[in-house]
């Protein structure tokens, strides 16, 4: 059996511009995959790709077992999509937008009314159901855009950038929604996003891309791994700066760090932490202040770009 | 085409474009209220206008001579409602939703004209209601006011078909809304509130070619002169030609914008 998404040397061009170039991607079954990078990289564009609303210009891709381009009207029906905006038509009640996508997906009116009212409590807006959407807040109008793509239990469901504006307490929501339809359904998801941490707590496998290539593909713990040991940082006084330099730099490899801070990428955990405030301690240089960070997503989009994905973070 | 679940998608969509349209009335009260303002003003400056010498129709009021063409006018502003929606649609990417959904694509241009007609519709009624509590008269009565509804129906429906492949083409509702001011000329240089046979020079020329003469005047003399199928055929005849051409722009349109889709 194919897998639900399967691209080869999918590319996009518009004119002279490649936004999208010769990606190759697999998603397996009951996945959360994650397609990370910052705005213009690319992840838009093969999204719609990927949902038969923009045709590549070249490669292919299959998704739920069918060709985006040939075969675009059984794609349609086999997959959910929440755009990047929460497509959503404010002048609608959520119920009455509930009920058109049921219809639009040939679900019968005695079914699609059920399956409407389940949706409606499964995103906790039921009470909500009978107000117009124009009166819904950000998040409560991206949980709805999550039921609409979920009318017709879709194989594959599309995420695009579903957190983008919405205030943590709501984002946190959202995340939790999706673990748990991709936990009890099995629902295969694909879902692109800008922010680190929810392709973090949510992708089982992550993409990164920039640019419109993919720099870098794997399970969130493989690719931070492979860019290295933690850092230690450490913040000593100023006079014993250069001393204590030397001293770190004998323990790890030197990273770079912001002014009056002295990095070092560090294997072996708290005894290896312990054995270089002993050796600093023994040149009797004071620590003011001590951490010590495993690598993050952003580590591995600078390695593999030579940029940071949240700007300059504090190293 | 599924008809099974096209008829359907075709007839929800339409339900949406109506619900859209009553629940915005910031975009449907003015075009109720301005041809009834226009009609108000008009029919108290030109009531004389019927004693001229050319006047067609001598024995009727100037309020009734203006009726079809003030529900014309009020249904064509109306008309732009239904492509400034659709261009909305495209502009806040709920049409995205459509296109990425297997809905049958015709079912949108369909919803689309249907709210158009059944707007027109609508309007008309309330129209010729109003035009009646101020003593306006039509002469063939039930039947001439079925035409008429009928007439401007169609009418709202052609000319906002054109509209709709504007908005197709453009996604943009400021272009759409932008055309008003073309049908309000569309309207004025014709015989909509004077008779071209009191019109002289380019002016005269211009509103005796222009379609809208030819459906205003047989529209009038089916409210002035009693219900006639030759004059209903001749009206009905040419917004079909306008529906036609506009219908058929419309779905080249929708075809243009559904190229760059799979």
């Amino acid at each position: 059996m194919s897998r639900p998404i399967e691209a080869e040397n999918l590319t996009r061009t518009f004119g002279n511009l490649v936004a999208v170039n010769s990606i190759n991607l697999t998603v397996e079954e009951g996945e959360v995959f994650g397609f990370l990078g910052p705005n213009g990289a690319g992840k838009s564009t093969a999204v719609r790709m990927l949902t038969t609303l923009l045709k590549p210009t070249g490669g292919a891709a299959r998704v739920a077992g069918f060709d985006v381009a040939s075969e675009a009207s059984m794609v349609r029906k086999k997959i959910g999509v929440a755009l990047q905006d929460a497509a959503i038509d404010p002048l609608m009640t959520g119920n009455e937008l509930l009920r058109l996508q049921a219809v639009l997906h040939g679900i019968s009116r005695h079914e699609g009314k059920q399956r409407c009212a389940e949706l409606l409590e499964r995103v906790g807006l039921t009470a909500a159901g009978d107000k117009r959407v124009g009166t819904y807040s950000g998040g409560m109008r991206r949980r709805l855009d999550l039921a609409l793509s979920l009318v017709h239990q879709p194989k594959v469901l599309f995420l695009d950038e579903p957190t983008t504006g919405l205030d943590p307490t709501s984002r946190v929501a959202l995340w939790e929604e999706v673990r748990t339809l991709n936990k009890e359904i099995g629902t295969t998801v694909f879902l692109t996003t800008q922010y680190l941490e929810e392709a973090d707590q949510l992708a089982q496998r992550i993409a990164i891309i920039d640019n419109g290539r993919i720099v870098r593909e794997g399970t969130p713990t493989k690719l931070k791994s492979d860019v290295g040991a933690p850092t230690l940082r450490v913040d000593v006084a100023e006079s014993d700066f250069e001393t204590a330099k030397q001293v770190m730099t004998k323990l790890g490899e030197e990273r770079p760090a912001r002014k009056g801070r002295i990095a070092i990428g560090l294997d072996g955990g708290t005894r290896a932490i312990t054995s270089v405030l002993k050796s600093l301690e023994d040149q009797d240089i004071e620590v003011q202040h001590v951490e010590l960070d495993e690598p993050s997503l952003d580590d591995v989009f600078a390695d593999a770009t030579g940029r940071r994905l949240e700007g300059g973070s504090d190293t | 085409m599924n008809i099974k679940y096209s008829i359907p998608q075709a007839l929800q969509l339409s339900h949406r474009s109506i619900l859209g349209m009553i629940r915005q009335p910031q975009a449907w009260a003015p075009t109720l209220f301005f041809p009834l303002l226009l009609a108000a003003v008009y029919a108290a400056q030109f009531s004389k206008a019927v004693n001229l010498p050319e006047f067609p129709y001598p024995d009727v009021t100037f309020l009734d001579f203006i009726l079809p063409a003030c529900v014309i006018q009020g249904v064509l502003f109306g008309s732009t409602n239904s492509a400034t929606d659709l261009a909305g649609d495209i502009e806040n990417s709920f049409m995205d939703r459509l296109l990425s959904s297997p809905v049958s694509r015709s079912s949108i241009l369909i919803a689309r004209l249907s709210s158009a007609f059944i707007y027109g519709l609508v309007q008309a009624t309330i129209l010729i209601a109003i035009f009646f509590a101020f003593g306006a008269e039509l002469s063939g009565g039930v039947s001439s006011a079925l035409a008429l509804v009928f007439i401007t129906s169609f009418l709202s429906m052609g000319v906002g078909s054109f509209l709709i492949a504007i908005a197709l083409r453009t996604g943009s509702q400021e272009v759409v809304n932008s055309l008003f001011p073309i049908i309000f000329v569309f309207i004025f240089i014709s015989s909509a509130f004077f008779p071209v046979e009191l019109m002289d020079g380019w002016y005269g020329q211009i509103a005796e070619w222009n379609p809208l003469t030819w459906i205003i005047d047989w529209t009038r003399a089916i409210t002035i002169e009693g219900f006639s199928w030759k004059a209903f055929l001749q009206a009905s005849g040419i917004i079909s030609l306008i529906s036609l051409a506009g219908i058929a722009t419309s779905i080249h349109q929708l075809k243009r914008r559904l190229a760059v889709a799979s």
